[in-house]
């Protein structure tokens, strides 16, 4: 594991990319107590103030800092949009590799229930899903997982289906192991570099997806500072204070970026055959 | 050996690959000359330079490549020299090339036609009907049947055989002075490729066009070529005429080359093994189909097999691609389901348990596909060790068994070479401590000197530990040497069963005889 690490971080995009989401995990962890202001206090004199010295980042419309809100909202948006995708991730790559692995019928059962359920728009889904979970963050990330996972168990079995035909799967059946460990162990594996990749795509869909979620009610509620609530609030005042829209905006982009970049050394570094 | 001015004359080229790690000296100071009409035969393992001095012919190097000396004239015209506009006008149109993988090489959404007549229009300005019709002639001048239908299909929908005969068409149709050949037989089997040997020797004589055939194969080269340079390392150790070559090799490495090449009166093996059945397979039919969820389409993989392997006997299985013979392996080792019975000790096999699975073992084809990627070699050798009753420590010992460093344990596949890749797939099918180990065709992906080492430890393995071996490969001279008994499979069933020893008395299937004719003979005494 340190040695993954090591060489992730040996990669310039992995180092880039490290380096980006190292600031937002700062932003996490430490973002409520170094933020300026409370982020949920009104302050009628400070509408829409512009960024200056007292509002670095300017102030809202009801006079929030936007700076305190960004501060504090990384808490909620990163760790759901990540939590998400990792529980899609995970459960559309099990399912489209153990449908690789067993094959026949069970792939076509398995393939075609997932084209059923991608016939459904991913937002919709979601939405279906959220709705009947309970309102807040953590039903949005449920519905968030279920809407990537149809995805991923298709990306996941193209590519398990030429692991399927490799002879070291063929010599693990003839030596006759379980079919849970030749899923998870010999071929789980070997799918591992472009799902790596497929992931770092989506946590930034993810973000978006979780914003638009609580724009519509079903995620973070107001006025909880939540990235994507903000970007949703503060597009109707885009013309008069673009920095509402812009300052989240740019903290989804460069936590998407960050996870982009980790995802090209992740791919890079996970690929044994770069070992010299 | 003439005086007649060579039609490619090679001096001193040296060339480098730039690595991370420095320069890697892939060719030093290669001299060679073709005579007009002259076929030159290079030999030599992977990684020799061969591949590379075809492509520094073709100017086609990678990107890394740094070339340090020399020149390269065709014609007197110095190669090395021409711009990409004139390059154009000498690949394809007086240089032709053909390739391993005739697969590869075709455009697989063009229409084979389509590849043909767009040679024909560009190199020798026919227009499109009259290209036509002159790539219908190549057609049956390369011996394909129904050229009209054939010029329609795409690759897909034709055999590698009639690939790699379209690929030498669309070579020979520009008339090019020489064509470079790079192992255009080593992906086809054994009666295939030489069917197109024979194709090559008439077009060469009907055509008088020079040639460069680079094969790892000393036998097949000796038959081709006029003469044979050897290449070590990225030089030429060697050259001589091909009818001598095999009898007077000079340099040690060649005598190496020529030693390593399978031959059927030198047999290695000596003992009779007993009597008494080990795998026994009766009426064994397997099928191939596409299951879905509406209905499926079935193809048949063996048809009513009737085997025997008896304890500590080497059986061979020879046959052409797609004959059947890996699928009997597949159904042997549980991998493909199949009709019929298998007797392990007489005793009929139901559900293949654990003592069935440890006694018969396999070892795959390829080398870079039988090790998983993402496991180390020790925790290759360490799950048979687990399943079948051994103990992680024997590791080392395992590895000393196939003759690799202990600490080769900790590496990664990637790191090992394609003969390494094969010991440790040898290691974990004896970690099992199997009676019989089948092996798929084991050798076919490796050189011919890395199969002869290969195969002398499948022997040492054998004398220290008693094992049977069913071996299928398509090579009849290798399982010559080496098999008691050999059965002969075609389409699908054993056409025969044979002791070794039968051979060529008279008594064997036409077809057998058949496979026996287009095995390469070694030296200048085939038919060339």
């Amino acid at each position: 594991m340190t040695e993954l690490l090591f060489r992730l971080l040996r990669t310039k995009q992995g180092a880039v990319g490290a380096a980006i989401l190292l600031v937002v995990t700062l932003v996490c962890v430490a973002g409520p107590y170094v933020a300026p202001y409370d982020p949920e206090k009104l302050d009628f004199l400070g509408r829409f103030a512009a960024p200056g010295a007292r509002h670095w980042l300017g102030g809202d419309q009801l006079g929030r800092d936007v700076l305190s809100r960004l501060l504090t909202g990384a808490r909620t948006t990163v760790p759901a949009a990540l939590a998400a995708t990792l529980l899609g991730t995970l459960a559309g790559a099990l399912v489209g590799t153990l449908s690789a692995y067993l094959g026949g019928r069970w792939d076509e059962a398995i393939m075609r229930t997932v084209d059923a359920v991608m016939a459904l728009p991913g937002l919709l889904l979601a939405l279906l899903v959220a709705s009947t979970l309970s309102k807040g963050g953590l039903g949005a990330a449920a519905a968030i997982a279920v809407a990537f996972a149809p995805g991923m168990a298709r990306v996941t079995r193209s590519v398990a289906l030429t692991v399927r035909r490799q002879e070291y799967v063929a010599a693990a059946i003839a030596r006759g192991e379980s079919g849970a460990r030749i899923v998870l162990r010999e071929m789980l594996p070997n799918v591992a570099a472009p799902v790596v990749v497929e992931v770092t795509i989506r946590v930034a869909f993810a973000v978006m997806l979780f914003a638009t979620l609580s724009f519509l009610g079903l995620g973070a509620q107001p006025p909880a500072p939540e990235w994507g609530l903000m970007v949703s609030e503060g597009r109707r005042f885009l013309h008069q204070a673009p920095w509402l829209v812009i300052a989240p905006g740019v903290a989804i982009a460069l936590t998407a970026i960050g996870f982009n970049l980790l995802g090209d050394g992740l791919r890079d570094a996970m690929n044994p055959r770069d070992e010299r | 050996m003439t005086a007649t001015a060579p039609l490619l004359e090679v001096t001193g080229y040296t060339v480098d690959y730039a690595t991370r790690a420095g320069d890697f000296r892939a060719l030093e100071d290669v001299s060679l000359r073709v005579a007009p009409g002259e076929v030159l035969g290079v030999v030599g393992e992977s990684g020799s330079g061969k591949t590379t001095l075809a492509h520094a012919i073709m100017r086609h190097l990678a990107g890394n490549a740094r070339e340090r000396a020399g020149a390269i004239l065709l014609d007197g015209q110095d190669l090395m020299r021409l711009n990409q506009q004139e390059l154009l006008a000498v690949r394809g149109r007086r240089i032709g090339m053909i390739f391993q993988d005739p697969a590869t090489s075709l455009n697989p959404t063009l229409t084979l036609g389509r590849q043909l007549t767009e040679v024909l229009e560009r190199h020798r300005g026919l227009a499109p009907r009259a290209a036509w019709q002159a790539g219908l002639d190549w057609l049956k001048r390369v011996e394909l049947r129904e050229p009209e239908a054939l010029m329609r299909r795409y690759p897909h929908e034709v055999s590698g055989g009639e690939k790699q005969r379209v690929v030498i068409a669309t070579a020979f149709a520009p008339h090019p002075e020489l064509i470079l050949f790079d192992e255009p037989t080593t992906a086809l089997d054994v009666i295939t490729g030489a069917r197109i040997l024979q194709l090559f020797s008439r077009l060469r004589r009907e055509t008088g066009v020079a040639g460069l055939y680079i094969s790892h194969d000393l036998a097949i080269v000796s038959r081709v070529a006029d003469r044979v340079a050897v290449m070590q390392r990225g030089r030429i150790v060697e050259e001589e005429p091909a009818a001598t070559i095999f009898h007077a090799p000079r340099h040690a490495y060649t005598n190496a080359l020529v030693a390593a090449v399978p031959r059927p009166e030198r047999r290695l093996v000596f003992d009779t093994p007993a009597a008494a059945s080990l795998l026994a397979a009766e009426q064994l039919s397997v099928r191939y189909g596409r299951p879905g969820l509406f209905g499926r389409r079935e193809t048949l993989g063996a048809h009513d097999v009737n085997l025997d392997v008896r304890a500590g006997e080497i059986l061979g299985i020879v046959g052409e691609s797609g004959s059947g013979k890996s699928t009997v392996a597949r159904a042997l080792t549980g991998l493909a389901p199949y009709s019929g019975r298998i007797r392990l000790d007489a005793q009929p096999v139901g559900r293949m348990g654990r003592t069935y699975r440890r006694s018969v073992q396999i070892v795959f084809q390829h080398p870079d596909s039988s090790l998983n990627p993402r496991q180390r070699v020790d925790e290759i050798l360490s799950r048979p060790l687990r399943l079948f009753g051994g103990s992680v420590a024997e590791i080392p010992a395992l590895l000393e068994q196939v003759q690799l460093p202990a600490a080769y344990a900790r590496r990664w596949p990637h790191q090992l070479s394609g003969g390494e890749k094969q010991r440790v797939a040898i290691a974990r099918a004896f970690a099992a401590r199997p009676r019989l180990v089948i092996c798929d065709e084991i050798t076919a992906a490796l050189d011919v000197s890395v199969q002869a080492a290969v195969i002398e430890l499948l022997l040492a393995l054998r004398r220290r530990h008693g094992t049977a071996y069913l071996f299928i490969t398509h090579d009849l001279n290798l399982v010559r040497q080496i098999a008691h008994r050999l059965a002969v499979m075609r389409g699908g069933e054993v056409v025969d069963l044979l002791p070794v020893e039968a051979l060529g008395s008279g008594c064997e299937h036409d077809y057998t005889r058949a496979l026996m004719e287009a095995s390469p003979t070694p030296a200048g005494r085939g038919t060339a």
